[in-house]
């Protein structure tokens, strides 16, 4: 990763170099230092919505210290220098969390050769390059949990990440995130949509599903054994157990030390695994898709897994029958911690609007609702004492929408992380001509030196004028795909995982 | 129809999920503001629907309810033309995974006698939610590989096929040869591409140039002045096209294959055009205008073609085309078990500009008119079709509920739709007390 980001940085800095003609573009446009962070900074006047205890409040202020939330309530006295930021109309918000999503990953997502890649790891393949991250700043999201695709029944180790746009892999991991897992139950670890060559590995079957992790569970508690017996040893003479990555993760699931996040449908899948956990002795951190958990709403209460589901996904395979978008209320009725993913890149930029369906399918109140895409999702990922929630002590994730976060017709303003402005929608209207102008800058430039190798005869021959008749972010060649390598692709990550 | 049998209707349809039995009969609804889309809103207004027909439009105060009209009062909500799906799915999909309940695609080069209708499956799970959504028509069309067959736009209730169809054919679906490649994944090399394409564009222009030889040959049989010809089901769907009856609908994704596929059909004159489309729309908006193309712009809630593209490139585009004259209605990308997420595609249109009464005509009268049915559905005029929603608040919003449905003057049982008959029974589930863990969690 941090070899061919070096060189596409090299190849940028050559073209730039031999580049003087372009003295007229600003290169600033797509900002690569570090957003400043203000020592101290207020939003004033604004309608926010805490989705912590303060519940929602009007015309209240936010403020923030070195990254910090210090307080959150009306008329808030701030020190001297303070910046302050009229939210006059606005509406404030958390971050939206993401629970669930592929967006951010180099390469493929599904490491789809075995039934068991508990050794695989989503830190290492961290895209901080992908323009889902900006994409999804965008959409107010500041907070993401990356997942491995659905192929194996325990799959790879997820990654919890802060949308930190411009920073390298490293910086964007949320430090603090607990470790987790994805597990994947159902159709897809069964292989059922993967053509009719995909009949042959085990398990073909639910049945399977439930003895490949339950095989694993008892082969963890041996190796973990084999472990304590060998430090036991009092005299070192004894040769170690073969240290076995795979089994190492799967003793922290069984320890508690690593959160299984389980891509589920149908409720009997579901209730197999909690049980299945519950006589190894954790819990099942969440239940990802859990579109049928609203018929073991209270079993998945009782056993304490939290629910991340789509808002109104189903049909699109045999295990998403009988979803439907009440799923969420019903869940939120009986006492589960819920959320809505996006699974997308795409419906991860208005996961405010999928709060909203909470509204419109079962009634649950505005504020609960809207929780779906904040706090619940910290809560999930164990990280709800960083994020997640308006209140003192918590990072400064924060975003501020033109109109409720739960309107149709509501923007992402601003999103900021860590008390540092990642996104400003008028920045980005601002800069857009100056990017596409760079840009072309760049094609003509190549497309010139291309044309001079091939043909020095016709040089002189068709000039024609740079004048933009339109505004330049419509002067793009549209025929050339700029899809980088390391892009997560549409065709990629979501129709494959869901 | 006396009052007994009227009310003995009424309660039929009420009690049962058969709504469709019920006979005809007057309904006003009144005290909502009424939408007509076609004119300004009406508060405190009165739509009066006789049979499958609206009768009357207007203020509480001028209009006449007719005596033995069935009165349901909406005080305080809102009256709405049902959205129009302007492309999808709906009836010729069930599970898309499950290959033998999808009719959505075929083979072949020439497929211009498919009729999409006749494979629409009245009993589909899917229609239910969409109808429930407020989406009461949709625009349904097969899927092949250079000319597809010819679409319809389907009534959500009914019997049958036969009986939901509110109008076939619509338009003759070809899917224009993709100008350049996208996109990593199965890529092929540049020299595969062109192959591929060429044969692709050889095929499309070898149908028409047989049509186009079919046609003079039919005419010389029937002038006897020609010998008599083989009668040949794909050249004969493909004669009222040549003859400007129905349109083209033409799928175009990107920039170049836009302007492609328009200098083909201008070469070819072929007028009436309709083009199936995403953002990219916005960049030839201007010939569109020119050329009066008409565009579906399929999907709002779409990610940008190009790593480079302003973020909301394809949420701004449904307003580009607006400034720029162009006749276009939105549709919801054709996956039709999201056919009830319509109107959110023009609603984050509206977000990035599109003014919200052309937002919401973008998926009411705009399609209507887009596929030549606006005569009979797409606005709460009189002598439309009677298919009206009643809501609690503006329908482009999420927060909003829909609260009842017509359907050619139909009322549509929203209590027996299967997803809520689903949400009532398990939320009526009594609270598990059953279910013992071998043993409590000890962490996390």
């Amino acid at each position: 990763m941090m070899r061919l980001r070096s060189i596409r940085l090299l190849a940028v800095a050559g073209i730039l170099s031999a580049a003087p003609a372009f003295a007229g573009a600003d290169f600033d446009a797509w900002k690569n230092a570090m957003p400043a962070q203000p020592d101290s900074l207020v939003v004033r006047h604004a309608t926010i919505w805490t989705s912590g205890p303060q519940g929602r409040l009007e015309n209240a202020d936010l403020l923030i210290h070195k990254g910090k939330i210090v307080s959150v309530g009306q008329h808030l006295s701030v020190p001297a220098g303070t910046v302050e930021i009229d939210g006059t109309g606005k509406h404030v918000t958390p971050g939206v969390i993401d629970p669930h999503s592929h967006s951010d990953i180099v390469g493929d997502v599904n490491e789809g050769t075995n039934i068991i890649t508990s050794e695989v790891r989503i830190q290492d393949v961290v895209n901080s390059e992908s323009i889902a991250v900006y994409r999804e700043l965008a959409g107010g999201v500041t907070c993401v949990n990356l997942l491995h695709g659905s192929a194996n029944s325990i799959g790879g180790q997820n990654q919890v990440i802060k949308l930190r746009w411009g920073a390298t892999p490293d910086e964007m991991i949320f430090a603090s995130a607990p470790p987790g897992i994805k597990f994947a139950l159902g159709e897809n670890p069964k292989q059922s949509n993967w053509g009719n060559g995909a009949g042959h590995r085990f398990p073909q079957s639910r049945q399977g599903v439930e003895q490949s992790i339950r095989e694993r569970f008892a082969a963890a508690r041996d190796y973990e054994r084999r472990w304590n017996d060998y430090k036991k040893n009092p005299k070192g003479d004894v040769v170690p157990p073969r240290r076995d990555l795979q089994l190492d993760a799967i003793v922290e699931i069984l320890n508690g030390k690593r959160l299984v996040h389980a891509h589920s449908y149908r409720a009997d899948e579901m209730l197999m695994l909690m049980r299945l956990a519950e006589e190894y002795g954790f819990r099942v951190a969440t239940l990802q898709h859990v579109l049928e958990g609203y018929k073991i709403a209270d079993e998945i209460a009782k056993h304490g897994a939290g629910a991340s589901t789509f808002s109104d996904w189903w049909a699109y395979k045999q295990e998403v029958h009988d979803a439907i978008p009440y799923n969420g209320a019903i869940m939120w009725e009986r006492g589960v911690t819920v959320t809505f993913n996006s699974d997308s890149s795409e419906l991860a930029r208005h996961l405010n609007l999928e709060a909203a369906k909470a509204v419109r399918y079962g009634n649950v109140p505005e504020v609960e609702a809207f929780k779906f895409a904040t706090i619940n999702g910290a809560k999930q990922l164990h990280i709800d004492q960083w994020v997640g929630s308006l209140e003192a002590g918590k990072d400064a994730d924060f975003v501020i929408w033109s109109a409720s976060p739960l309107s149709s017709y509501g923007l992402a303003e601003q999103t900021w992380v860590d008390g540092r402005k990642y996104f400003d929608r008028a920045d980005d209207l601002k800069h857009r001509d100056a990017l596409v102008t760079e840009r072309n800058a760049l094609i003509a430039k190549v497309k010139a030196s291309e044309k001079k190798g091939k043909d020095d005869k016709d040089k002189d021959k068709d000039k024609k004028s740079d004048a933009p008749a339109k505004p330049a972010y419509l002067q793009w060649e549209s025929n050339s795909d700029e899809s980088s390598p390391f892009e997560s692709g549409r065709a990629g990550a979501e129709g494959d995982n869901r | 129809m006396n009052r007994a049998a009227r009310i003995l209707a009424l309660s039929l349809t009420l009690a049962a999920p058969w709504a469709g039995l019920a006979s005809a009969e007057v309904v006003a609804l009144v005290g909502a503001t009424v939408h007509p889309v076609s004119g300004p809103d009406i508060p405190n207004g009165v739509v009066v629907m006789d049979g499958a027909r609206i009768t009357a439009v207007g203020p509480a105060s001028s209009v006449h309810i007719p005596v033995g009209a069935r009165t349901v009062q909406v005080t305080d909500k809102h009256v709405y033309p049902g959205f129009i799906e302007p492309l999808g799915h709906i009836g010729l999909v069930e599970i898309e995974s499950v290959r033998g309940s999808t009719d959505t695609r075929d083979i072949g080069e020439n497929d211009a006698s498919l009729r999409a209708q006749v494979a629409f499956y009245a009993d589909s799970m899917l229609i239910g939610p969409a109808v429930a959504g407020g989406v009461l028509y949709s625009h349904i069309g097969t899927e092949g590989q250079v000319v597809n067959g010819t679409s319809a736009v389907m009534r959500l209730n009914g019997w049958n096929w036969e009986d939901m169809t509110l109008k076939a054919p619509i338009a003759m679906g070809i899917n224009y040869p993709q100008v350049a490649q996208h996109g990593r994944f199965f890529r092929q090399t540049e020299e595969e591409f062109a192959k591929a394409k060429e044969k692709a564009v050889k095929a499309l222009q070898d149908i028409v140039d047989a049509s186009r030889t079919y046609q003079t040959a039919r005419s010389a049989m029937a002038n006897h002045t020609g010998p008599a010809i083989d009668i040949d089901s794909r050249f004969e769907a493909m004669m009222p096209v040549l003859e400007g009856k129905v349109p083209l609908l033409v799928y175009a994704a990107d920039k170049p294959t836009i302007e492609a596929a328009l200098d083909w059909a201008k070469k070819e004159k072929f007028t009436r055009l309709i083009l199936a489309t995403g953002a990219d729309a916005r960049l030839v908006a201007d010939r569109l205008a020119k050329e009066k193309v008409s565009v579906i712009l399929d999907g709002v809630l779409d990610l940008p073609d190009r790593r480079w593209a302003p973020y909301d490139d394809v949420y701004a585009a449904a307003e580009a085309l607006r400034k720029a004259g162009v006749t276009f209605c939105i549709g919801d990308g054709g996956d039709a078990s999201q056919a009830r997420n319509l109107p959110f595609h023009a609603a984050m249109a509206a977000a990035f500009g599109l003014p919200r009464d052309v937002a919401l005509r973008s998926v009411t009268l705009s399609p209507a008119e887009v596929l030549g049915v606006a005569d009979r559905i797409g606005s709460i005029d009189v002598g439309k079709e009677a298919s009206v929603f009643v809501s609690d608040g503006d329908p482009l919003e999420m927060r909003t509920h829909i609260e009842q449905v017509w359907i050619a003057g139909q009322p549509i049982d929203l209590a027996h739709e299967r997803q809520v008959e689903l949400y009532e029974r398990y939320r009526h589930r009594p609270k598990a007390t059953g279910s013992t863990p071998a043993a409590a969690p000890s962490h996390p």
